[in-house]
C-alpha cells in the first residue's frame, strides 16, 4: 500500500510539470502561483481521473421499468402503526411543501460487478419502487436482463444476477486498512451517460452504524448509491448506501449530498452477500411490543403483540427493560438506537426488571410480517396525566 | 520512503494547498461582474455575470433582476456600468447584457471606464484581439474549448450573497466537476424549463447572487456559468450546477445574430440528430408500423401491441408484447416518452430500439420508410 501512490504521484508530477512548462510558454500565461502547489493540484486531478477510468469497467448502469412510489404515508413500509404528523415532520425534513411526499426518482442507478459469473452488488435503495423489470448496461455497452436475488433492508444492499461469464472484478481494500482522513472518491452512474460522476471527500469515521459502515464526507445521493467509494489507487473502500440513525427503507434521504455519507466495507459486503446469494433477504428486526406511554421513567413494556418475540420470551406488560445488549435504556430513543441496524433473526439479550427482580432474556428479533396483533386494550383515561408524546406510541 | 509516502498521502488527503488555484482565480476575477438591480419579493436584487466579448457583452441567468431593462454592473476594478438587457431566453433561462458607461456620470472617477481605471488589458486578457482597443473588456472567449473530466478541480467566481463590495474581488468557491448530465429540476414547486445539459459540481454554488458566476478549470479556462437556484428532482437537494460553455456559446451566437425580440433558433438539446439536410419530419410509432399499449395506471409502459406487416417495425423484427427500453441509447419508460423521442428524430436515419422480450434483451434497428 505504501509504494504505489508515491511512485504514481511522482510520475504524475513529472509529466504534468513538463506539460505545464510547454503549455505556459505557448500561451504566454505565466502563473504567478507557486508552481509546486499548482502541480500538486494537477497531480491530484490526474489521480482522480485515473481512478474513474480504472473503475469504469466494473461499474454497471442499472435501469428499471415499472414499479411505484412506496406509500407516502409511511416512512417504513413495514411500520404497521404508521406515524403521527409530528413524527412525519421530524423524520422528513426534506419535504419542502406540506402535503408533497418524497418521490423516489426512477432514473438509472449504479451497481458493481461482484463475481465473474454475473453477480452484481448494488443498494436496495435502488429497488424501493419494486420495479417490474431490471436491466443492466455493462461498461462495454451490453444490456442484460437482471434478476433481483435478495436484498438487505437493514444495511441497504441488494444482489442482482445477470447471465454473463468472465466478468472483470475490481480490487477492494480490506476493512482494517481503511484510515480516517484518507481520500475517498465516490463514483456513480445515476446521472446517466457513460462516464461515472465523481464526488471527492475523505473517510470521516470508521465503525459507524453499529460497526456496519464507515463514514465519508464525499457527497452521496441516488446519483451514486450502489456505487463504489474508492481510494486513490482505484480500489474500492466500500459501497455507498443510504443510512441513518433511524430504521426504515427510506432512512438516509435526509443526508443526501450533505457530507454525511456511509459505505459498507469489503468484509461486511461479503458477509451479507453470502446470505443474499442463497436467496435470503434481511428484514428489520422487531420485538413486537409497545412501550407504556404513562411510565415517567425508563422503558416499561406496554402492550405485547401475539405472536411476537417478546411474547415468546414471556415478557409481560409492566416489565421494565433496563438494557439491550448491555446498552442501558433511559428513554425510548435509547431503545430505538439499540434496535437500529438489527435484522430479523438476530438474537439480542434484554435485561429486564420484573417485580423487583432483574434477569436476562434472549429474544430473536422477528420481521414485521411475523408479528401478530396487539391486544385491543382500551386506554385508561387519566386527566392528570399529560397526553403522551407521539413517539412514545411507536412499535419498536 | 514510507515517510515520503506518508507526506504525499497527507498532502493528497488534507486540505488543498494554498496558492495553487491562483492561475484560475486571476483568470476568472477580471471577467466577472457583480450585478445590482431591483429586489422583488424573495428574489435577490443582485447577481453575477460573465463578460464574453471585448465590447462588454455579459451573459447571466434569466432572473427577475433581468425584468428591469437596466441594472448596474460593477467590474473587478470597481467601475460601475449601466447594464442593458440585449436578449432574454426563457427556454434556456439565460440573458445577455451589454455594459455601457452611465451617461450621467461622465468624469466620475468611479464610473468612467477610462484607461486609468480599467485593468491593464494586455496583461489580463490574452484573448483580446490585438489587446490594444482602449475600452476593450477582458472577456472569456466562449468558442475556446477547455478540458474537463469528472473529478477535475473547478472554481466558481461570483457575487454570492453580495459579500464583495465596491472593488472587492468576488467570492471564489472551489470543488470538483462531478458529471455532465441533463437537468431535471424544479424551482420551488414549478418545473424548471431548461432541460439541456448541465455540469454537476461537487461544490457549494447554489446561493443567492451566485447564479451567473464564472466556472473555470484549474488552468483558468472557462467551462461554464452557475445556473439559477433549483432543486434537483433526483436528490431533492439544492443542485449545484453550471450551464456548459457550449450552450452559452450557442445562446450568445443566436442572441447576437438576431434583432432583439425576434425569434431565434431552437435550443441545442431539442435539435435533430444526423444529416442537417435531411427532412426533419416528426416521426411517430404509427409511421414506423407499430402501436403501443394503452393500458396502464398513471404511466403506460411502452409495450408493443401491434406490428403492421411489411412496415419498418416488422422488417426490424419487432413483435407484439416487446417492451421498448431505449431509443437510440436514451431510456424510455413510458409511452409518451417513446412518442416524444421519436418526434425528435430524422426520417432517414436508422433508429435503434433496445427491447425486452420475455427474459432477453434484444436490439432492433428500424429503417424508417421515405414518405
Amino acid at each position: 500500500m505504501a509504494f504505489i501512490p508515491c511512485s504514481r504521484m511522482a510520475v504524475a508530477l513529472l509529466i504534468t510539470s513538463a506539460f505545464l512548462t510547454v503549455g505556459v510558454d505557448a500561451t504566454d500565461r505565466s502563473p504567478p502561483a507557486p508552481r509546486a502547489d499548482f502541480n500538486l493540484l494537477l497531480a491530484t486531478q490526474q489521480v482522480v481521473r485515473d481512478v474513474a477510468e480504472t473503475m469504469r469497467p466494473y461499474l454497471v448502469r442499472i435501469e428499471t421499468v415499472g414499479g411505484s412510489q412506496p406509500p407516502a404515508r409511511m416512512v417504513d413500509p413495514e411500520d404497521e402503526k404508521g406515524e403521527s404528523p409530528k413524527q412525519r415532520r421530524s423524520q422528513r425534513p426534506f419535504v419542502d411543501t406540506p402535503g408533497s411526499s418524497f418521490e423516489i426518482a426512477d432514473g438509472p442507478t449504479t451497481g458493481i460487478l461482484y463475481s465473474a459469473d454475473g453477480y452484481i452488488i448494488s443498494s436496495s435503495f435502488n429497488f424501493v419502487r419494486e420495479p417490474l423489470l431490471i436491466s443492466v448496461v455493462m461498461a462495454d455497452g451490453r444490456r442484460l436482463a437482471a434478476e433481483l436475488i435478495a436484498r438487505d433492508q437493514v444495511r441497504k444492499l441488494a444482489l442482482l444476477k445477470v447471465d454473463a461469464v468472465d466478468l472483470p472484478l475490481p480490487r477492494w481494500v480490506e476493512r482494517d486498512e481503511i484510515l480516517v482522513g484518507q481520500r475517498a472518491i465516490a463514483l456513480g452512474l445515476g446521472f446517466g451517460g457513460e462516464r461515472p460522476s465523481v464526488t471527492l471527500g475523505i473517510v470521516s469515521a470508521l465503525n459507524r452504524m453499529r460497526g456496519n459502515a464507515f463514514q465519508t464526507d464525499a457527497k452521496l445521493s441516488p446519483a451514486n448509491y450502489g456505487g463504489p467509494v474508492c481510494d486513490i489507487e482505484g480500489r474500492i473502500l466500500g459501497i455507498a448506501v443510504p443510512m441513518a440513525q433511524r430504521p426504515g427503507e427510506l432512512a438516509g434521504v435526509e443526508f443526501y449530498d450533505s457530507g454525511i455519507g456511509f459505505a459498507l466495507p469489503k468484509s461486511k459486503v461479503e458477509e451479507i452477500a453470502a446470505t443474499l446469494k442463497a436467496g435470503r433477504s434481511f428484514y428489520r428486526g422487531w420485538l413486537g411490543m409497545q412501550i407504556d406511554p404513562n411510565a415517567r421513567e425508563g422503558v416499561v413494556v406496554g402492550n405485547v403483540a401475539d405472536p411476537s418475540p417478546m411474547k415468546a420470551a414471556g415478557v409481560v406488560s409492566g416489565d421494565r427493560i433496563v438494557a439491550i445488549e448491555g446498552e442501558t435504556l433511559h428513554h425510548f430513543g435509547d431503545m430505538i438506537r439499540a434496535l437500529n441496524m438489527r435484522s430479523a433473526g438476530e438474537q439480542v439479550t434484554l435485561q429486564l426488571e420484573s417485580a423487583g427482580r432483574q434477569f436476562n432474556v434472549v429474544v430473536t428479533l422477528a420481521p414485521a410480517h411475523e408479528l401478530g396483533n396487539l391486544p385491543d386494550v382500551a386506554e385508561p383515561f387519566d386527566p392528570s396525566v399529560p397526553i403522551p408524546e407521539a413517539e412514545d406510541e411507536e412499535l419498536p | 520512503m514510507t515517510r515520503l509516502t506518508a507526506m504525499a498521502l497527507t498532502l493528497l488527503a488534507g486540505a488543498s494547498p494554498e496558492g495553487g488555484f491562483q492561475v484560475a482565480i486571476e483568470s476568472a476575477l477580471p471577467r466577472v461582474v457583480k450585478l445590482y438591480g431591483l429586489r422583488v419579493g424573495m428574489e435577490a436584487g443582485y447577481g453575477s455575470g460573465v463578460i464574453v466579448s471585448p465590447e462588454g457583452h455579459v451573459v447571466t441567468v434569466y432572473s427577475l433582476l433581468i425584468e428591469a431593462h437596466r441594472m448596474r454592473a460593477v467590474t473587478a476594478d470597481g467601475t460601475v456600468f449601466d447594464a442593458e438587457v440585449v436578449h432574454r431566453d426563457a427556454d434556456r433561462q439565460l440573458a445577455l447584457l451589454r455594459l455601457i458607461p452611465p451617461p450621467d456620470s461622465r468624469g466620475d472617477e468611479f464610473a468612467d471606464p477610462s484607461p486609468d481605471t480599467t485593468p491593464p488589458i494586455d496583461e489580463v486578457n490574452p484573448h483580446s484581439p490585438g489587446g490594444s482597443a482602449e475600452n476593450a473588456f477582458p472577456y472569456f472567449d466562449l468558442s475556446e474549448e477547455a478540458a474537463l473530466l469528472p473529478g477535475d478541480w473547478i472554481l466558481s467566481a461570483g457575487n454570492a450573497f453580495k459579500v464583495a463590495e465596491g472593488d472587492e474581488p468576488v467570492s471564489i468557491a472551489h470543488g470538483v466537476f462531478s458529471a455532465r448530465t441533463r437537468l431535471d429540476a424544479r424551482r420551488r414547486v414549478r418545473d424548471f424549463p431548461y432541460h439541456g445539459d448541465v455540469l454537476v459540481m461537487d461544490a457549494i454554488t447554489s446561493n443567492p447572487g451566485a447564479p451567473g458566476s464564472a466556472v473555470v478549470n484549474l488552468e483558468g479556462r472557462f467551462v461554464g456559468m452557475v445556473g439559477r437556484e433549483v432543486v434537483s428532482n433526483l436528490t431533492h437537494t439544492h443542485f449545484n450546477y453550471a450551464i456548459p460553455r457550449d450552450v452559452l456559446r450557442e445562446f450568445f451566437q443566436s442572441a447576437t445574430s438576431v434583432k432583439d425580440g425576434a425569434s431565434f433558433e431552437a435550443p441545442e438539446w431539442a435539435s435533430v440528430t444526423g444529416d442537417p439536410a435531411a427532412p426533419s419530419v416528426a416521426l411517430s410509432a404509427a409511421d414506423l408500423g407499430f402501436r403501443l399499449s394503452t393500458v396502464g395506471y398513471k404511466r403506460v409502459l411502452p409495450f408493443v401491441e401491434f406490428v403492421r406487416a411489411g412496415s419498418a417495425a416488422h422488417q426490424a423484427g419487432l413483435r407484439k408484447d416487446d417492451l421498448i427500453l431505449s431509443i437510440n441509447g436514451r431510456s424510455v419508460a413510458a409511452v409518451e416518452e417513446v412518442e416524444q423521442r421519436l418526434g425528435t428524430l430524422v426520417l432517414s436515419d436508422p433508429i435503434t430500439l433496445v427491447i425486452r422480450r420475455d427474459r432477453a434483451i434484444v436490439t432492433a434497428i428500424l429503417q424508417p420508410e421515405k414518405p
